[in-house]
């Protein structure tokens, strides 16, 4: 269980249903151990992924190795890997136990053995006294803990959940998180988590995979991906944030300015080569997140522009402006979020502020 | 205001109107015949007239005469046996369907469902050509040398109604069982797959649990279909092909003995009944749902 070791690889992997490719040569390594979330907006073939690992879908080319074996045409049924179905594709006709026991007396275990590991995998789960119940009987998030007590019981390598909290409503979604966190922690086998929801993605992952039309766009921790985007996708997708279009100024150390509608911004570039690389004039956006953008003040030499706010929204423990910008005050929609007080803001709707961010909350995103 | 009112109360009444055509039409024509049967099977007759004095006679005679009972029996083992059989040769025709894709699997179906078009008497006719002395059943069975010359153990006999029976009544069990095939949801059978199940274990332990419901109605459509025929015993049974069916019909249409055949009937509407409860019970499995 060394997090560093790859348990499974896929190189560069295609798939098209026909003659529409739906994944373009996905490279991509899961670590042993690690819960890895691939993120993306519906018909990115994020869910794809998940069929071709688990063996429910054939790969168009390429191939996907477990411990450095090819196991591309391995047969579903062989696969050390199991899954968590999105409507969680319960047995009806089975009580919780029967469900839950499934693939072990598939392989003809004994069934003193079975009724053991079905009674610890239910304890885990904390459904100890649904165990007779059927399915039908059961509440969504009981449903879906029954589904995860019968994917683990097999003591898969790889456990693979294809947007299993998205028929749970919102409450419930956060107690599964952590839940589903908690049992990774505990049973310290592979989850491949399939979302939709960025939230949902940075609350539970090791690293997330961000897709998008049929490729990889980034990988990485949360924190790379919310502070170091790679692209314009990302960096919208990801988490609400400021884009401002300009063309890149000259490298100066490990800082870049932007010349843009709202000025020159001077954002940080360290440890992103790329962005070093780029040719002077290139297009490319100024990314900072609301919660960078503040009212300036005197020490604000840099990064300074003015801004009407539009619009100013309560929402609980922060404040959220919308603040028209650039030319006119006009061509550039910002967002700025600050701390709630309860004194009420110190904004005011209509009111012309300046405005600053510093540069090492400021990143710069290739257009 | 008024005007209003007396519209209002217009709709109303020609609502419950409706309401009660809606109850009266069964009462009228399908319970109200099935009292008079009963009333009737109390009854007797006496030199070509009927006595209506009350009296347990004809249920005495059914039970004592040493006729009825033993061909009770034996048409609801031959009924049983049609049903086993039509639900035999229907799930295999019925599970191949279900792994046809797209337009293909509903063509097929309408294909098979063709035979319910045609008329009855017609089919019967043709299946007796297939069975009789020189049918192709035998030409088929010496050409192949299992038998040395043509037999007449298909026609004109029990064996021969078993067998039109089944033929006739297959469509009627292929449906039901198609049904319930189809509306096992697919990611049921990927999870089976997924936990380790092979192909085998995963019909045996997923779909064929599932799709008991479809089997049960198929079951007890054939049965009530088979067993509430007479014509095709008249046309294929011979002498020795003798169903409750026929008893029933001769008793109406031969012995002018209304009710005593009232009596019979019942005992057959009884059977009836206890099949299609027994077909709901199984149809009915617990939470189908997800």
């Amino acid at each position: 269980m060394n997090q560093n070791t790859d348990l499974l690889t896929l190189r560069s992997v295609s798939k098209a249903y026909g003659t529409v490719p739906v994944l373009h040569d996905i490279d991509l390594s899961i670590r042993d151990g690690e819960f890895l979330t691939v993120l993306g907006p519906s018909g990115s073939g994020k869910t794809t992924v998940l069929r071709l690992i688990g063996g429910l879908e054939p790969l168009t080319s390429g191939e996907i190795r477990l411990d450095g074996e090819d196991i591309s045409r391995m047969p579903i049924n062989r696969r050390p890997f199991n899954t968590v179905f999105q409507d969680y594709a319960l047995f009806p006709h089975m009580t919780v136990s029967g469900n839950v026991g499934y693939g072990l007396s598939v392989r003809h275990l004994k069934r003193t053995e079975i009724a053991r590991r079905v009674g610890e995998a239910l304890d885990l789960v904390q459904l100890g006294l649904f165990a007779e119940r059927f399915p039908s009987q059961l509440s969504g998030g009981q449903r879906q803990r029954v589904a995860l007590a019968r994917a683990l019981i097999c003591q898969p390598r790889l456990i693979l959940l294809d947007e299993p909290l998205a028929a749970l409503d919102l409450e419930l979604r956060r107690q599964m998180q952590e839940f589903l966190k908690s049992i990774q922690r505990e049973i310290k086998t592979t989850f491949l988590f399939v979302t939709h929801d960025q939230e949902e993605a940075i609350g539970m992952a090791d690293r997330i995979c961000v897709m998008q039309a049929g490729h990889i766009r980034q990988l990485g921790t949360p924190h790379e991906l919310y502070y170091k985007p790679n692209c314009e996708f990302v960096a919208r997708f990801f988490g609400e944030n400021n884009l401002v279009a300009g063309k890149l100024g000259p490298v100066q150390g490990e800082q870049r300015p932007i010349e843009t509608a709202l000025g020159r911004l001077v954002c940080s570039i360290g440890g992103q080569p790329h962005l070093k690389a780029a040719p002077d004039g290139a297009s490319a956006f100024a990314a900072f997140r609301p919660e960078a953008l503040h009212l300036a003040d005197a020490t604000d030499s840099g990064n300074r522009f003015s801004g009407t706010i539009a619009d100013l929204a309560f929402a609980g423990s922060s404040t959220v402006a919308t603040i028209a910008a650039g030319a006119d005050n006009a061509s550039q929609r910002l967002r700025l979020r600050m701390p709630s007080r309860i004194g009420g803001s110190v904004l005011k709707s209509g009111e012309t502020v300046s405005l600053s961010f510093a540069p090492h909350e400021g990143h710069l995103v290739l257009a | 205001m008024s005007g209003a009112g007396s519209t209002d109360s217009a709709e109303r009444l020609l609502s419950r109107l409706v309401t009660m055509l809606a109850f009266a039409l069964p009462v009228i024509f399908v319970l109200v015949p099935l009292a008079i049967f009963l009333v009737y099977s109390f009854f007797s007759v006496d030199q070509g007239t009927i006595v209506h004095v009350p009296t347990l006679g004809n249920y005495a005679r059914f039970f004592t005469d040493p006729i009825f009972l033993p061909v009770f029996w034996n048409t609801i083992v031959l009924c049983v046996s049609v049903a086993v059989i039509c639900i035999l040769l229907a799930y295999p025709a019925a599970y191949f369907l279900t792994t046809l894709k797209g337009r293909w699997r509903y063509a097929l179906l309408m294909l098979l469902l063709v035979p319910l078009l045609m008329s009855y008497v017609i089919k019967i006719y043709a299946i007796r050509s297939i069975l009789g002395l020189n049918g192709f059943l035998n030409k088929a069975l010496v050409a192949l040398g299992i038998l040395d010359q043509p037999s007449t153990l298909f026609v004109f006999n029990m064996n021969a109604i078993l067998l039109t029976l089944s033929l006739l009544l297959i469509p009627f069990a292929i449906l039901p069982i198609f049904l319930s095939l189809e509306r096992i949801p697919q990611t049921l059978l990927r999870a089976s797959d997924d936990l380790g199940a092979s192909g085998l274990q995963t019909f045996l332990r997923i779909t064929l649990p599932l799709s008991m419901p479809g089997v049960a109605s198929a079951a007890s459509f054939v049965f009530v279909l088979a067993i509430g025929d007479f014509l095709t015993p008249q046309m294929v049974g011979g002498i020795s092909g003798f169903t409750f069916g026929r008893i029933l019909y001769s008793q109406f249409g031969t012995a002018y003995n209304w009710p005593f055949g009232a009596a019979l009937s019942v005992a057959l509407a009884i059977v009836v009944i206890a099949a299609i409860l027994v077909g709901e019970r199984f149809g009915r499995s617990r939470g189908t749902s997800v």
